[in-house]
């Protein structure tokens, strides 16, 4: 029990209840980072599926040099590089246009790319293969009306890079949002003064102080598309355009199986996205320093003038390709009995609503989605804000460990995680597998740190006086915990319910290898009906989905006013 | 009783900020640390309220050992029975001004509070206050909400780590006076760091000054104004005028062979260079050229060499032998005119460097 009475900078203390916790957080966090990768490494080097007898063997490893192999890695990077380049482009053009000319409508702008950052990703794949795949909406309509054939292909490079920068624009947009309304304008004020016209400020000002900023999102970004799985598998499968994440589904999912060179392409692509995420931490740190004084003055806005209706055609085209386009796709599949491209000729039905109203296995999955976001969330925010307390504050013998196993499953993709739980639970003697417990496991392991940054960020800037003053008042470490510093940073940790709520509830590429029929969820059950090539049922489910999704965000918004404040 | 540090030493890393410090604060005393920042002295205070652990040697809190390296003793902070007021106030936002006095009482188990956060808070004339949260307070009503908060527990010892230097002058003024009070009615040991002089030489009994991990003089206050112990001291508590020295027989002479009359307390030290200390509130000024009365009274002709207005006297600078001296008087001098400065033996000081 002497790990936090070593430290020689904070004060010691006799036994109390934080140590045991300390003992308990830094063990769970281990097993859940160490043991799907350890997992995966072992698995890579077996020549049989989890739970099979089987022999060691490096094929696996040698099997990535194949033809194969290589073609997905170069497909991965180019439809990845494509993705970022393009979401990089549009995101910050969004965040300048909306925060720093004087553009009409920047809050229903903001709100608009705040539901579109919460579209999960897979059903905009969806709704973008009924829109333009080869059998789809447009080539339909066109073949209807003008008796041609448009040839729009969506299952293409082209069609799954378009879907993924719809897809990640509102995370761009996110991400340089603060860095562009944090920035001092006394330097942009100085650019004008000195003579430059917007555009030259603009150019040789605001976006070179920005660098820092445009360089971490361009790598988070980056990360994002290495690690997409719903939208590459979508659209990637029937087009033969393969990519990492889609080989390994394929090869777990499809006969015949290699459960051993998935792991290893697993490992490979974790290795990229971890680099990647190592590279965003370092300039992050260094940016850290830059541009932000935190003197948030009022900024000048940049006058369009006759930029105005290109910037609004802009901002409404992305609005409509990103959500709204692709909702009222869904809600039309939904309702008809048989495709058609053309809406007046169509036969309309609620019958698949219906069904879904009937469906013990849709009623299951929505409960256990409830279930994995609702308690999972309230797991992962209370182990996050465990993991911050001791990395931030406390600083026992060991912390900079902990702090590097909470990260290490960010650079894991989804599906590689899901992979490795395979694996894992396959020879441990835990009956995990096929239980909700798995589920919510992966979920928390997949996104702690979006619980550790938020209330990590609350915890640094919390006076230590704060907590100090309770001490000397009388209060034990624990006490000035309870009483104290958790009542101070409710706001945060609100906020930080509401992200892993939100992520748990859109979540698949962890859980596609991993959901049995009892612990199907909501994602899932969308995904086996589009599999099943039943649209209207995925679209009808996907729609209810968002509903559910939408409602359960107004009222965790109203009822935890910290999570708005974003 | 009270509050005991022996041979303190504590280490941050690579640099030893105290380095071995023994003091003694007895019940009802009042005892400012004080020096410039790095000093060391609000890492004492931490040490002493176990915010810190210590390095080397023991601290007692009314005879019970609650920190001891050699022992492994540490009694962690909540078990020490304190009261501390920190710089930043530390008010808690998130609980109302009652609540936040109240909490020294409810953590530990005390059900009911009202009739000691009412005593507390009419101590600092803050009752009617009381239902208020902190963001509706100013500073210095957060600090008295502080200095509430630290004596409800009715701690064995209190402490205080700048807890003025956020207020405005007027403020401290008034706020200085009001922890005088309630330390005095208390009677329990008080230790109070600072970097400002006033407060130091205005508040307390004792004055201990610190620079770099190390004790330089502790003594009361006249004694730390009138005897410093060397030129830091001098320096770093009120205005001085340093003048080099030289022994010659059996007299001290400025440079130019001015013969000095030097205290007779001082007159002992050994060594050939000395500094004299004079401190410019005890010049006298007269005009004309100087000559000698009395044997017990320096006085040496100068010359004015510019003045500074600055509302209750005028600073003047005065060239005396080949040195700058500055005083204070009310009267206007013009600048080159001929002076004699007057001062008695007992007001110069021989410092070691």
């Amino acid at each position: 029990m002497n790990r936090l009475t070593q430290n020689n900078t904070s004060a010691q203390h006799r036994f109390n209840l934080l140590t045991p916790l300390y003992a308990l957080v830094f063990t769970a966090v281990a097993l859940m980072a160490l043991v799907p990768v350890l997992a995966l490494v072992l698995g890579s080097l077996r020549d049989s599926p989890p739970g099979q007898p089987g022999s060691w063997t490096l094929e696996n490893w040698a099997n990535l040099a194949s033809p194969g192999v290589i073609d997905t890695l170069l497909t991965t990077i180019q439809v990845a590089c494509l993705t970022t380049f393009f979401s990089m482009i549009l995101g910050t053009m969004l965040a300048l246009i909306i925060h720093r000319t004087d553009f009409r409508w920047p809050n229903a702008m903001t709100g608009l790319l705040g539901l579109s950052f919460y579209f999960p990703s897979f059903i905009l794949g969806m709704a973008w293969i009924v829109i333009g795949s080869p059998g789809g909406l447009i080539n339909d309509l066109v073949r209807e009306l003008f008796d041609a054939e448009a040839n729009l292909d969506i299952y293409s490079v082209g069609g799954i890079v378009l879907v993924m920068v719809l897809h990640q624009v509102p995370f761009v947009y996110l991400t340089m949002r603060g860095p562009v309304l944090g920035m001092d304008p006394s330097y942009e004020e100085a650019a004008r003064t000195a003579g430059a016209s917007a555009f030259t400020m603009l150019r040789r000002v605001t976006l070179p102080m920005l660098s820092y900023a445009l360089a971490s999102s361009t790598l988070l970004c980056l990360v994002m598309s290495l690690e997409q799985f719903g939208i590459p598998v979508l659209l990637g499968i029937p087009g033969r355009v393969t990519v990492l994440a889609t080989q390994i589904y394929l090869l777990c999912r499809f006969p015949p199986t290699a459960y051993g060179l998935a792991a290893a392409i697993g490992l490979t692509l974790a290795a990229i996205t971890a680099l990647a995420i190592l590279l965003q931490r370092r300039l992050a740190r260094g940016g850290q320093a830059v541009a932000t004084t935190g003197k948030a003055g009022r900024i000048t806005p940049i006058r369009l003038g006759a930029w105005r209706w290109p910037a609004n055609i802009f901002c409404g085209g992305y609005i409509l390709m990103g959500l709204i386009f692709p909702t009222i796709i869904l809600l039309y599949t939904s309702l008809i009995k048989f495709f058609t491209g053309n809406p007046l000729t169509a036969a309309y039905t609620f019958r698949n609503y219906i069904s879904i109203w009937e469906s013990e296995g849709t009623q299951l999955a929505t409960l256990n989605t409830l279930l994995v976001s609702g308690g999972g969330a309230l797991v992962g925010v209370m182990l996050g804000a465990a993991c911050s307390y001791f990395t931030v504050r406390l600083k026992p013998t060991g912390h900079r460990i902990l702090d590097m196993l909470v990260m290490l499953p960010f650079g894991v993709p989804g599906v590689v995680l899901g992979l490795g739980l395979l694996w894992a639970y396959a020879y441990l003697p835990l009956p995990l597998y096929g239980t909700m417990t798995l589920i919510v496991l992966a979920y928390v392991t997949r996104f702690l740190p979006y619980a550790t940054e938020t209330a990590g960020a609350r915890f640094v800037q919390l006076d230590r006086s704060l907590e100090e003053a309770a001490w000397t008042a009388g209060a034990s470490r624990q006490t000035g915990v309870w009483r104290i510093v958790l009542p101070l940073s409710l706001p945060s940790l609100q906020s930080g319910y509401f992200l892993l709520f939100m992520a748990f509830f859109r979540e698949i590429s962890a859980t596609i290898l991993i959901f049995t029929a009892s612990t199907s969820v909501l994602s899932v059950s969308i995904w086996s009906y589009f599999e099943q090539a039943d649209w209207g049922m995925a679209s009808a489910l996907s729609i209810l989905a968002m509903i559910l999704m939408m409602g359960i965000m107004s009222t965790l918004l109203w009822a935890m006013p910290g999570a708005r404040q974003r | 009783m009270g509050i005991s540090v022996r041979d303190l030493v504590k280490v941050y890393g690579q640099s030893t900020v105290i380095k071995g410090i023994s003091f003694d604060v007895a019940d009802g005393e009042f005892v400012t640390l004080l020096g410039p920042s790095g000093c060391g002295k609000t890492t004492t205070l931490r040490c002493i309220a176990g915010l810190d652990t210590i390095d080397g040697g023991e601290i007692r809190i009314n005879e019970q050992i609650v920190s001891n390296t050699a022992t492994e003793v540490f009694v962690p902070p909540h078990e020490r029975n304190l009261g501390m007021v920190f710089q930043s106030y530390a008010v808690w936002p998130h609980l109302t001004v009652a609540q936040n006095v109240a909490f020294p009482l409810t953590v530990r188990g005390v059900r009911d509070t009202s009739e000691t956060v009412k005593w507390a808070l009419d101590i600092v004339g803050m009752h009617e206050l009381a239902s208020r949260r902190p963001s509706e307070l100013s500073g210095g009503q957060q600090q008295r909400v502080a200095l509430a908060r630290a004596i409800a527990g009715k701690p064995q010892v209190l402490l205080f780590d700048e807890p003025l230097s956020n207020l405005d002058a007027r403020l401290r003024d008034r706020t200085r006076a009001e922890i005088s009070r309630i330390q005095h009615e208390l009677k329990v040991p008080a230790i109070y760091v600072t970097h400002d002089q006033t407060e130091a030489l205005s508040m307390s009994d004792r004055v201990i000054v610190m620079s770099a991990g190390l004790t330089i003089q502790d003594g009361t206050p006249k004694q730390i104004y009138h005897a410093p112990v060397n030129r830091f001291v001098a320096d770093f508590i009120g205005n001085a005028n340093f003048l080099p020295v030289q022994r010659r027989g059996s007299k001290w002479v400025l440079p130019d062979g001015t013969a000095l009359s030097v205290c007779p307390e001082t007159k002992h030290l050994r060594g050939d260079k000395m500094t004299a200390l004079v401190r410019p509130e005890v010049i006298q000024v007269e005009p004309g050229p100087a000559e000698q009365i009395h044997p017990d009274i320096n006085r040496i002709t100068g010359t004015v060499i510019s003045s500074v207005f600055l509302g209750q006297h005028i600073e003047h600078v005065v060239s005396v032998a080949g040195l700058e001296l500055r005083l204070f008087s009310r009267m206007p001098l013009e600048s080159g005119s001929g002076i004699t400065l007057s001062f008695h033996a007992s007001d110069c000081r021989l410092l070691s460097e």
